[in-house]
């Protein structure tokens, strides 16, 4: 007996609606950008031929049998830590950073195929049969597994990835069902080792919440103790990795505390990104009539600051149309990834909404100024093809699964 | 997966959803006009435009300072690659001469701008219009050209490198030549790069007015040539030559020597570069006598024909002695004058009282300034009576214990010629405005009547004497008559006369019954010579005689009004040195006289500038509100936008101008 479909049982609109609309407004504010700077010039067109491509890839994995990411999950997250360490050994540099490789004509940026390596490697770890989230080890491994790429990438070195990786690990073990405990355990080292950097005091009082929860959880004294000592050992590491951090990334965490204090220095972008969308005001200086972004008072806006462009051109109404996008987007993959009995895919769905929330979340909230100035770009609408690339090739795989649903629900 | 997790994962992204829009809220609605505003003011900025400066002409609108747009030619070293210092390099050792090392030297600094070239002429830098390389930048930088380098060096001074005036005209008259600076509001880039102009909001500059001199070209040219030959020939550390209208106190021509290029002032000492006739104090000698005389007549305490006995050369008085070069025993009070007696004069002058000498010596402007306009003027040295010696007023009779600038003394020669009344030297004639409006009109201003016309008849009388037959026969001309005084003084050096140190000097006027010229000559220490009657009036009579021949008709048509007016163009024989003859003819056929009928030019419409030259052309493309940039200086030779096209305001036509000869003369 034949079903008849209808075609919006298959192919998900709420996602494949946004998504188009994100990239059209990306090539507007690429464009935009781009217009009056000679260094630039290509810009555009390179990001259509891209972004064809992209939703090939994109309408390629939609189509592709939904049993097939459970099979590449391992050799793909393998292939992404090989490219990686590639990257560091011959990688090329560019603005003092080792992430590129070239395949011929192309750059690539294999820090951008580790985020879904690295999902696949989590979410496959964690929705084996006999993976137990509440046992010390378990968490050790999928720690591991998890950290592995983020120590890699942050060789080249990229902080913003990092975080988007370590926010993303958190995300998948917290889906994995961790216990409260469990999760103060993951958690507790990784805020003391935040604490630390922010100076002496604030790493003693985080140190002295941490023996006062240990004591709440009421766990045996020797077992309290060896975890108090690793988040001592955390505090310490992670003040001599940011020793260890080239000076303009210190300089950015701390022109985040406090960016006017030196306006033309390192807490330049942040103000100029911050004029640039305040000037924009309720409906925009309409399409190629931002002066901000025509006169280039942010360097390179097409990559990072590219939501500046769209709150300067289109004002209050078209950034907030943007965030509207991003969420109808984000609800849907939820909804698709919440509603999926297959462990392995929802916590993969799970893996790539993370990515896609951490992107947006640090990007727009440094534009706006809420978030420390990190570099990393905002998921279908910034220039770069490496990231659009794999951007659509995880939205392909939330269209695979809505395609498939009946056979997971 | 639990459903709790699943509210708390859509509790948490609503809300950073949430928060981001309140902060945009916050930045785009709330904060929006402060921000709009910050933006504003950092891509906009007021930009000076640097007003033109004014052009300065000759009595006879001969024009002798105008601006040369020239290009300075910058590099960023921070944006510059090496390949691209190796274009450069080899560039502009193929446009301006220089080798390619030199270039490269320059170059081997980092991290800052430098300058390639400064002030590269128009004609250079047009070959470098398409020659862009990254880093490598250039600026309008307009050069101030002095179009006959030393000529009237001390009279129009020089500008500095922020284009201030510095000395004479240019600094005296600094404010109306420099005009008025405009604003432009900018929008600049993040780099600084200009990106566009807003035109509502610019104040546009005012360029400075033009100033029309009394002095005359030709004259000035004369003279300079003149004092230099006396110079080389007599020797001496300095000369210095004023001519003057006695009639009106204008200045037609001064001049020191030695001068300097006010192109390249820098190459000159402050002592060369020093205006002498204005700054410099001496003690005039026997020039004096003339006012002493004509304060003695004036009063009639003497009379012309009057006898005095001198002495036969040697004359004690009180318990000093006088000398006189020439030996009389009796002499007219006029022969007096004509011999240049001090005893005769130190005689004569006792029948004045002390206060009433002074008065006079102080009305004819001694011991006071002229109030000329050129910058530095002294006041010299004059002794009110109550601090005078017993001496004093006897050596003061002729000349010594006063001390007086150049322009004083001819001020003064003036009044005593021209019916006893004292001018103020007078350097400008009128200030014209940038689109031909007449600003000021300067007239001839009178200080005060120093002595009466009869007075002012006796003394040419007297004075012509002296040329006829006394000390200033030198001076004598063919077939004009010349008055004038010899002056020989001492210097006083270090506080004591010295013996072989001279000021020698003669003031000479023509034609002696109206006279129309008076003209100063001074040279200082002549080695040769040593009386002014031998060193000074043999100068004055060259001097004379050429500025004679150069306008025979005026000088002989005894209608004292029809001063020449002409501003066509003259041609100047190139050889004048040799024969001293310098003869003003009208111009060759090509060249196109503008004269008057500036109005016919249609206003919408290029002319033909072809063969005009430059100044007119100027005046042309003025009046038609274009703007220009000029090639070459003389006679235009080609236009960039072609006649009969049509224009609008603020076009840009550029001109190449050539010095062009006709029959071995140079145009100006």
């Amino acid at each position: 007996m034949r079903i008849d479909y209808k075609l919006q049982d298959k192919f998900d609109f709420g996602i494949f609606i946004p998504l188009l609309l994100l990239y059209c407004l990306g090539l507007a504010a690429i464009y935009s950008s781009t217009l009056n700077n000679p260094l630039a010039a290509g810009n555009f067109q390179k990001q259509l031929i891209w972004g064809c491509g992209s939703l090939i890839i994109f309408f390629i994995t939609y189509s592709l049998p939904t049993n097939t990411f459970r099979v590449i999950a391992v050799p793909t997250y393998l292939l992404s830590l090989l490219f990686l360490l590639l990257v560091v050994v011959v990688g090329r540099k560019i603005a003092g950073q080792k992430s590129w490789l070239n395949f011929g004509p192309i750059g690539f940026q294999p820090a951008e195929f580790a985020k879904i390596g690295m999902v696949f490697g989590v979410s496959y770890f964690l929705s084996r049969k006999n993976t137990d989230i509440e046992s010390f080890k378990d968490i050790l491994f999928t720690l591991g597994i998890g950290l592995l790429p983020v120590l890699l990438v942050l060789l080249e070195p990229d902080m913003g990835t990092s975080l988007v990786f370590i926010g993303t690990i958190l995300v998948l073990i917290y889906w994995k069902g961790i216990s409260l405990f469990g999760l103060f355990l993951v958690l507790s080292p990784g805020i003391v080792a935040a604490a630390s950097i922010f100076g002496v005091v604030y790493f003693i009082v985080m140190l002295v919440i941490v023996a006062l929860a240990l004591f709440l959880f009421k766990k045996d004294i020797f077992f309290s103790g060896s975890i108090f000592a690793i988040n001592i050992g955390a505090g310490f590491f992670a003040d001599y990795v940011f020793r260890a951090l080239s000076p303009h990334q210190q300089n950015r965490i701390q022109s985040f505390l406090n960016p006017s204090a030196d306006p033309l220095g390192t807490g330049y972008n942040s103000i100029q990104a911050k004029v640039a969308i305040g000037s924009g005001g309720f409906l925009g200086k309409g399409f190629l009539n931002g002066h901000q972004t025509q006169l280039q008072f942010i360097p390179e806006q097409w990559t990072d600051f590219i939501y500046c462009v769209i709150g300067e051109e289109f004002g209050f109404i078209g950034s907030v149309f943007t965030l509207i996008l991003f969420l109808i987007l984000f609800l849907r993959i939820f909804k698709i990834a919440a509603s999926t009995k297959d462990e392995f895919l929802s916590l993969t769905l799970i893996g790539i909404l993370s990515i896609y929330f951490i992107h947006l979340f640090i990007n727009i909230g440094m534009t706006v100024g809420v978030m420390p100035v990190i570099g990393i770009p905002l998921p279908f609408v910034s220039y770069g093809g490496s990231s659009l690339l794999v951007n659509m090739f995880m939205l392909g795989i939330a269209a695979n699964v809505y395609r498939t649903k009946r056979n997971y629900i | 997966m639990s459903n709790s997790r699943a509210i708390i994962i859509i509790v948490f992204i609503l809300l950073v959803f949430a928060a981001l829009v309140i902060k945009l809220v916050d930045i785009q609605i709330v904060r929006s006009e402060e921000l709009k505003y910050y933006a504003q003011r950092q891509q906009t900025n007021l930009e000076k435009i640097d007003a033109e400066r004014g052009m300065i002409y000759d009595r006879n609108n001969v024009l002798l300072v105008y601006n040369r747009n020239d290009y300075s030619f910058y590099l960023d070293l921070r944006m510059v690659s090496n390949k691209g210092k190796k274009k450069i390099a080899e560039k502009f050792s193929s446009v301006f001469g220089k080798s390619k090392n030199y270039y490269y030297n320059l170059m081997s600094d980092s991290g800052k701008i430098i300058c390639l070239e400064k002030k590269a002429p128009g004609e250079k830098a047009f070959l470098l219009t398409n020659f862009k390389i990254n880093g490598l930048f250039y600026k309008e930088d307009p050069t101030r050209v002095y179009h006959y380098g030393d000529l009237a060096s001390h009279v129009l001074g020089f500008v500095g490198t922020e284009d201030q005036g510095v000395n004479g005209i240019e600094k005296a008259f600094d404010k109306q030549l420099g005009g008025e600076n405009g604003t432009r509001l900018v929008e600049r880039d993040a780099i600084g790069d200009m990106i566009t102009v807003a035109e509502e909001e610019t104040k546009p500059a005012v360029p400075g007015d033009n100033l029309v001199l009394t002095i005359n070209k030709t004259y000035q040219a004369i003279l300079e040539e003149e004092l230099r030959k006396g110079l080389s020939e007599y020797g001496g550390t300095a000369a210095i030559g004023i001519i003057m209208d006695p009639n009106t106190g204008e200045i037609l021509s001064l001049a020191n020597m030695n001068d300097y290029d006010p192109n390249k002032y820098w190459e000159y000492s402050d002592d060369e570069r020093r205006n002498r006739a204005v700054t410099d104090t001496y003690e005039p000698g026997s020039t004096f006598k003339s006012i002493t005389m004509a304060a003695l007549l004036d009063q009639k305490l003497v009379n012309e024909n009057d006898k005095v006995f001198v002495e036969n050369g040697k004359y004690k008085f009180k318990n000093i002695s006088i000398f006189d070069t020439h030996k009389h025993s009796w002499l007219t009070v006029k022969g007096v004058m004509e011999e240049s007696s001090d005893i005769g004069m130190a005689k004569l002058v006792q029948n004045i009282d002390d206060d009433l000498f002074y008065k006079y010596v102080r009305a004819f402007g001694f011991g006071n300034y002229t109030s000329t306009d050129l910058p530095g003027e002294v006041k010299g040295k004059l002794k009110k009576p109550n601090e005078w010696s017993q001496f004093t007023k006897t050596f003061m009779s002729f000349g010594y214990e006063v001390a007086v600038t150049p322009i004083q003394l001819i001020t003064a020669y003036s009044a005593i010629i021209n019916g006893g009344i004292l001018y103020q030297p007078q350097l400008i004639k009128r200030e014209v405005s940038h689109n031909g409006k007449i600003v000021m009109e300067f007239s001839p201003k009178e200080v005060r009547t120093v002595i009466s016309p009869q007075t002012s008849a006796e003394m040419r009388k007297i004075l012509v004497g002296v040329v006829k037959n006394g000390t200033g026969q030198n001076a004598k001309l063919d077939f004009i008559t010349v008055g004038g005084k010899t002056g020989t003084s001492q210097k006083l050096i270090n506080g004591s006369y010295s013996k072989s140190d001279y000021n020698s000097s003669f003031i000479g006027f023509f034609p002696a019954e109206k006279p129309k010229i008076i003209c100063l000559i001074l040279v200082i220490s002549p080695e040769k010579g040593k009386y002014g009657g031998f060193v000074a009036a043999p100068i004055f009579k060259n001097v004379a005689q050429r500025i004679i021949n150069t306008d025979v008709k005026y000088f002989q048509d005894q209608q004292p009004d029809q001063m020449k007016k002409g501003n066509d163009l003259k041609v100047v024989f190139a050889d004048n040195k040799k024969n001293g003859k310098e003869n003003l003819v009208p111009a060759g056929k090509p060249v196109k006289i503008l004269g008057d009928n500036l109005g016919a030019f249609a206003t919408d419409e290029m002319p033909d500038l072809i063969n005009y030259n430059l100044r007119d052309g100027i005046k042309i493309l003025n009046r038609l509100g274009l703007k220009y940039k000029v090639n070459g200086s003389g006679i235009i030779i080609s236009q960039s936008i072609k006649a009969g096209e049509k224009i609008s305001k603020g076009l840009l036509c550029n001109i190449d101008c050539k010095e062009i000869k006709i029959n071995g003369a140079s145009v100006y």
